[in-house]
């Protein structure tokens, strides 16, 4: 609870080639290789077809704010300095849902629909993760 | 409905269902919210339930324009119900649609007072037959109809967050079962984390149209003396959060006639209750329950 760092990403079978792509800053989703649906996010199995075969595509990097909330509170202590913070679902150009930030623009100004692109937060050597500003 | 089918089968004859926790003071809720966003998301920061249910009601402003001027509403009415519980939380704390606009976003678009209680305590309510019941010294309150639909998907597969809710298919199981319209309800105990799930359940049950909740709810529809009363004992939001029971045990005490103060008749200016529609949910939208009661 008294956690001072933030949360990095914890690496397993399924997520492993997303964020091994991030660190190459290629953003990655898997794709089915039966019936071709795009799923976010990463599972065992196509939520639509149930087929366990997948491949994994490189995502434009661009896409629209479905929704987002703005923190005002820190629930985590360690994002007390970065307060207010914007967390976002992005509708990626591909058609995938994914949380992320919304960075580099006062929260007052982002809007549902408003058009993003992905920026690489280099955090340490082995992770990059990604976030979204407004489209530039 | 698990308690039902134990007590219709023959399993029992007698239900507890119970709730009862040291959310505040052992801060076991903030333990429990902190685990249920613990994977990928909270890279982001992403946190608990208010986080999620903040992206729903975001959503739900783009989509049908809802917004704080629907929700304090909500907050308001249901504070004029705890005003009159000595039980609840709030009981001596008045809030004004002024007091509402003028508290701190916590994780916007939610103000303070859009928030349900973190505290300690609990609930709980028996079940058994109407047989068994008659023999009582309260008054029968029944199960008239019982709905349920778990949407269930992930936060980022959820097409439901600016409804349709599950509250839909279940509203709609439940009237079926009971024979009933919308005209017979008397009043509604809804389970309320937050004013948007109050205004988004009632909508999905169909006491208005997308967006129109604004107008529903205005001039105190749900408060004392209002038309259609809404958590009469203020509700998670200002009486305290016993989860499901914080709704039912309310039905079920307003039906037998023990609410004092806040009772449903004469007493607050509304109609004696014959009949009270109930929710109650789970996750971010993604599980929820309805169910119909009355007294005989």
């Amino acid at each position: 609870m008294a956690d001072m760092t933030k949360p990095v990403p914890q690496l397993n079978a399924d997520n492993r080639p997303f964020w091994e792509g991030c660190r190459e800053h290629r953003l990655k989703i898997p794709k089915c290789s039966s019936c071709g649906y795009l799923r976010w996010p990463p599972a065992f199995l196509c939520p639509k077809c149930l087929s366990a075969e997948n491949e994994w595509i490189n995502a434009c990097g661009t896409g629209r704010v479905y929704t987002y909330a703005v923190y005002h509170i820190a629930p985590y202590p360690a994002f007390k300095e970065s307060l207010p913070y914007v967390v976002a679902m992005v509708t990626l150009e591909e058609g995938p849902r994914m949380m992320t930030n919304i960075i580099d623009c006062d929260p007052a100004g982002i809007y549902c629909e408003m058009p993003v692109e992905v920026s690489w937060d280099d955090i340490t050597e082995e992770i990059s993760i990604p976030r979204f500003r407004p489209l530039q | 409905m698990h308690a039902v089918g134990a007590l219709e089968s023959g399993l029992c004859r007698y239900v507890l269902i119970s709730y009862g926790q040291s959310a505040r003071s052992g801060n076991s809720m903030m333990r429990m919210l902190y685990h249920m966003t613990r994977n990928d998301d909270a890279v982001y920061g992403h946190f608990g339930a208010a986080g999620g249910y903040a992206l729903a009601a975001r959503r739900a402003m783009h989509e049908f324009g809802t917004g704080p001027e629907t929700w304090k509403q909500i907050a308001v009415g249901q504070r004029a119900w705890a005003n009159r519980n000595p039980r609840a939380i709030m009981a001596d704390q008045e809030l004004t649609e002024e007091s509402y606009m003028a508290s701190k976003y916590m994780i916007e678009p939610f103000r303070l007072f859009d928030n349900c209680l973190m505290n300690d305590g609990g609930r709980a309510v028996i079940l058994t037959s109407v047989e068994r019941a008659r023999d009582l010294r309260h008054p029968v309150v029944s199960i008239m109809g019982l709905g349920q639909h778990n949407p269930s998907s992930d936060l980022a597969t959820a097409d439901f967050l600016a409804g349709p809710t599950g509250a839909k298919r279940a509203g709609e199981a439940a009237f079926a079962m009971a024979g009933i319209s919308r005209n017979d309800i008397d009043a509604c105990q809804i389970y309320d984390c937050f004013t948007y799930t109050v205004e988004i359940t009632l909508q999905d049950y169909g006491f208005f149209g997308p967006g129109e909740g604004k107008d529903w709810f205005s001039g105190g529809t749900i408060a004392p003396g209002g038309r259609m009363p809404v958590n009469t004992s203020g509700g998670q939001l200002s009486e305290a959060y016993y989860m499901g029971l914080t709704p039912l045990s309310e039905a079920v005490m307003q039906l037998m006639g023990r609410c004092g103060k806040r009772q449903l008749g004469p007493e607050t200016s509304t109609k004696s209750p014959g009949i009270i529609l109930c929710s109650d949910n789970g996750g971010i939208l993604q599980a929820h329950a309805c169910y119909i009661l009355r007294r005989i």
